[in-house]
């Protein structure tokens, strides 16, 4: 109980800090919020906890949402209502991302961002927008429609910039070996470095007057290029990190009349949207290369699990595995060579490889069987014969071989298993 | 806090004599790594104990429970406890040799400077005296600040992960499944404090490394993950070229006992500790470590055994991985050692109970002793003189190897006889087909023609099953009559006719050697 009431505190406390720094890039002269972070704070940390989590998170959110609402001069009744706006969209948002993805989620999948796009920050967006407007109508306000599309807005964004945040640095542990090594953090450093500091160059003034005509709106693409960067290098963690502190730079910074938008725009509140439909742009597409690489990764770790246990079943069994392709000659084998016949698989590359490694009285008659096995219509054809062994031993070998055919019956390929026995030597080539 | 010590006698060795002054064997402190246990080490305790030394190990504090346990447990509590078994037992032998992986290679380390250990050599297996290998985290450097945040070091978990300190994904398969079940090998975590430890250890031995007056032996992995060759120059620059050498492994991670060079890593060690192992070779590079009489009377003491036939005897006088090389091409032959010895000891009594007479003067060099016999045997109505020398190899009072050279292999051969398959029933029939196969090829007379006919019908039986095709034409006799032998065994079982090829096969090889 009284961890769920820490939660409740913490989220509550990051809840109001991250309005507070909503607060920085909000347009003052229509009090507009043209960004909520907060939202993504809650999203964030629901889809990065255990279910026995969510009550409290929620609450926190409750409490965060009344009390900023509270703050900014709402009556009590609207205060409430605007927390309970809160924990319905998110949780709604939540709700809908569990049926889509595994939670607690993790970036190791396409699916796993669309979810939280499509089922989560869009949801999350929409809902929350709806009860707004209509909550706001039902108290005698009016403009249900921008209310719509301004919470829409706001709140679509700022999930996006800090929900993924949280749910990457969630899974963080600290490690004693293993993850990103040294040189890959140092690179990432430079262009994570390389990244903000353009955002800044870009941002912090006035660009006609730094780099003069339309030059400071074409190096916009720039921070691109270096957040692609970091994406690879770092992976989720850094891209998302980096994107929200970017997304920052250039939100406040415009928001205080610098940068290229600002620059071009001569209403600051369209700047304000389009420096951060930029940033959003930049921080998803961070998001995705991490993604697509640690897709990839994972992939790759399964296919070496896979060739573990089976490189694990044939070695115990002392098997080799080949596949011939009689067209090219080349010759490719599967097992531990280097142990069973002391040549590293690469050496193997033709048949004529393979057959160096018969003794020799057996050499012809085992090319003539292989040259048989290409008229094979796919039965089992077995063959034993002597094969030279690691120590320069000679040891038996049973080769047991089929011919792969296609549709047409046009041979594919031969492929074979070799069971390789130590100690004398039959032969039925 | 838990803490408990063993000590553990070679196996089946009451006492081996290493030390030709007092006859008792030397001993060896093994300290395992942080979170770890005994595993740490791999097969170290076994092969040092095969090798005639006594084993003294410990749970340092904190391990072998719970990874919640090790919070505040600290430098001091390990160092105390090693310095506490190091005195429980260094008076039990003459020589005490100190050794440990990664973090016990810290403590060994420690202990023979603080206690000024000379009294046996010091073995540092990765030492982690900087944490700087290659998939060390980016953010080790910021552990100092953690330190200082109340509370941190107890609650924060440092995982264990891949790569586990393992380069072959085999054993690292295996040692992730350990991790999935449960065992209790090592912590999957430890607290931050413990790191902590491990740095002020660390700061310890930087300071007084260069105190340590043994000699050493530095073992590290130049892809160790944890810790980069930097920690065992600094080792040997600091003890000093002339008492400390550096192994450096080229094919593992940090965790050298269980990895790719294992097997280097043990006998390094076993060598550096100038321990007795199997091989005429090593014996007569190393010194035998016996006096000439202590010598002559093992070599007397061995050819009573073997005068009286009695091989299995000759286990009481061996390190436990006595190795015998028997030559020739017969079902003696090969090279028996450990387990595989006993086997054949009972396997030569069945073969007519031979043993060795007319035994010659025996010529010594080192510990090697040259001593011309004869093997004699006799076996329904067979007789077997064979006349030879055998090669004795002894180490510190125990005979490690015995190899049998007979002037005339063919003798042998003919008596012992080819290896026969094994008996149908002991192992599978495909595997005793297997071996009937390879047995047919070693016969040294050639078979007649229809006795050829009936091996090669009834191996494409087994093998491939009912004949197909076109019976060969008149003019293409011999396949014509392989044809038709092969058609007469149509519609047998590939059972049945493996069976009977063994069966026919093993006639054969009983029939040579009678």
């Amino acid at each position: 109980m009284a961890q769920q009431l820490l939660i409740v505190v913490l989220v509550a406390a990051a809840y109001t800090a991250f309005g507070a720094l909503s607060s920085l890039v909000a347009y003052a002269p229509t009090d507009a919020w043209t960004v909520w972070l907060a939202s993504g704070v809650v999203l964030g940390l629901l889809l990065s906890l255990r279910r026995a989590r969510w009550a409290a998170v929620l609450g926190g959110g409750f409490v965060g949402a009344t009390a900023f609402a509270f703050n900014l001069g709402s009556a009590a009744l609207e205060a409430v209502g605007y927390g309970a706006i809160e924990v319905l969209a998110s949780g709604a948002a939540a709700l809908l991302v569990s049926r889509l993805a595994a939670l607690p989620l993790r970036f190791h999948a396409v699916r796993d961002l669309g979810a939280l796009i499509l089922a989560g920050a869009v949801p999350l967006a929409l809902v929350g927008a709806v009860l707004a407007a209509a909550w706001q109508l039902a108290a005698g306000g009016t403009g249900f429609g921008t209310t719509l599309r301004v919470w829409f807005i706001s709140n679509f964004i700022g999930t996006l910039l800090v929900a993924p945040v949280i749910i990457s640095w969630a899974q963080f542990r600290v490690r004693r070996s293993g993850g990103m090594t040294m040189p890959a953090f140092t690179s990432g450093a430079v262009a994570c470095a390389l990244f903000l500091g353009t955002l800044w160059l870009l941002f912090s003034g006035s660009v006609a007057q730094r780099f003069g005509g339309s030059v400071g709106a074409a190096l916009t693409y720039l921070p691109i290029v270096f957040m692609s960067l970091v994406a690879v290098l770092w992976g989720a963690r850094g891209a998302t990190l980096a994107g929200f502190v970017g997304a920052l730079i250039a939100m406040v910074c415009t928001a205080q009349g610098n940068g290229p938008f600002a620059g071009v725009e001569g209403f600051l509140g369209e700047a304000q949207l389009e420096v951060e439909a930029y940033a959003l742009a930049i921080a998803l597409l961070g998001l995705l290369i991490a993604v697509l690489g640690a897709a990839q990764r994972q992939a790759a770790h399964v296919a070496r699990e896979w060739q573990t246990r089976f490189e694990a079943a044939i070695g115990a069994h002392r098997l080799l595995a080949y596949e011939w392709d009689p067209a090219s000659d080349r010759m490719l084998v599967t097992g531990d060579t280097l142990q069973l016949l002391g040549v590293a698989p690469e050496r193997i590359a033709m048949l004529a490889d393979w057959l160096a490694l018969v003794a020799a009285v057996e050499r012809d008659g085992v090319a003539a069987r292989f040259d048989e096995r290409v008229r094979g219509r796919g039965e089992a054809d077995t063959l034993r014969y002597a094969l030279r062994g690691s120590a320069g031993a000679t040891q038996a070998a049973t080769d047991e071989a089929r011919a792969i055919r296609d549709h047409d019956g046009a041979l594919h390929r031969i492929v074979g298993i070799v069971r390789v026995t130590a100690g004398p030597v039959e032969s039925s080539a | 806090m838990t803490e408990s010590t063993t000590t553990e006698r070679p196996a089946a060795v009451e006492v081996p004599a290493q030390d030709a002054a007092t006859d008792t064997p030397d001993g060896v402190f093994l300290i395992h790594g942080l979170g770890g246990t005994q595993y740490d080490l791999g097969s170290m305790h076994k092969r040092l104990k095969n090798a005639g030394f006594v084993t003294h190990s410990l749970t340092l504090p904190g391990h072998g429970t719970r990874p919640e346990d090790l919070a505040g447990v600290t430098a001091e509590d390990w160092i105390g406890a090693v310095v506490a078994k190091y005195h429980e037992v260094r008076a039990l032998h003459p020589r005490l040799h100190l050794m440990g992986m990664c973090m016990g290679s810290l403590l060994a380390a420690v202990l023979a400077q603080r206690e000024r250990h000379t009294q046996g050599q010091l073995v540092l297996l990765a030492p982690p005296v900087y944490i700087d290998g290659w998939a060390t985290p980016w953010y080790r450097g910021l552990r100092s600040l953690l330190y200082a945040i109340p509370g941190v070091g107890r609650t924060m978990k440092v995982e264990e992960e891949d790569p586990f300190g393992i380069k072959n994904e085999q054993l690292r398969a295996i040692v992730k499944a350990k991790f999935e079940r449960g065992e209790n090998f090592h912590y999957r975590w430890v607290p931050l404090e413990c790191i902590r430890q491990v740095d002020r250890l660390r700061a310890i031995l930087m300071q007084g490394a260069k105190e340590i007056r043994c000699r050493t032996l530095v073992v590290h992995a130049r892809e160790d993950e944890l810790t980069s060759l930097k920690s065992a120059n600094f080792l040997v620059e600091a003890i000093g070229g002339g008492r400390a050498r550096m192994v450096v492994l080229e094919d593992s991670y940090h965790m050298i006992c269980v990895d790719n060079d294992r097997e280097i890593v043990a006998r390094s060690v076993l060598e550096f500790f100038g321990a007795a192992m199997p091989g005429a070779t090593t014996a007569l590079a190393n010194e035998p470590k016996m006096s000439p009489e202590a010598l002559a009377a093992a070599v007397t003491a061995t050819i009573a055994k073997l005068g009286a036939g009695d091989l299995a005897g000759l286990r009481e006088l061996a390190i436990p991985d006595l190795a015998w090389v028997q030559p020739g091409i017969n079902r003696m032959s090969g090279a028996h050692s450990g387990k595989s010895f006993a086997a054949f000891a009972g396997k030569l009594v069945q073969g007519g109970a031979p043993r060795f007479t007319a035994f010659g003067t025996p010529v010594f060099n080192r510990g090697i002793a040259l001593v011309p016999a004869t093997l004699v045997a006799q076996r329904d109505g067979a007789r077997l003189e064979s006349q030879g020398a055998l090669l004795l190899a002894f180490h510190g009072g125990k005979l490690l190897e015995v190899r049998w050279f007979a002037d005339e292999l063919e003798i042998e051969d003919a008596y012992f006889g080819a290896a026969p398959p094994e008996a149908p029933g002991t192992i599978s029939l495909d595997a005793a087909f297997d071996a009937a196969v390879l047995a047919s090829k070693t016969l040294r007379r050639a078979p007649d023609n229809d006795t050829l006919l009936a091996l090669y019908s009834l191996y494409k039986q087994a093998s491939v099953g009912d004949v197909a095709g076109e019976r060969p034409g008149a003019l293409d006799m011999v396949n014509r009559a392989k044809f038709d032998a092969w058609s007469q065994r149509k519609g047998m079982d590939r059972e049945s006719a493996m069976q009977a090829y063994v069966d026919r096969v093993y006639q054969l090889v009983s029939s040579e050697a009678r």
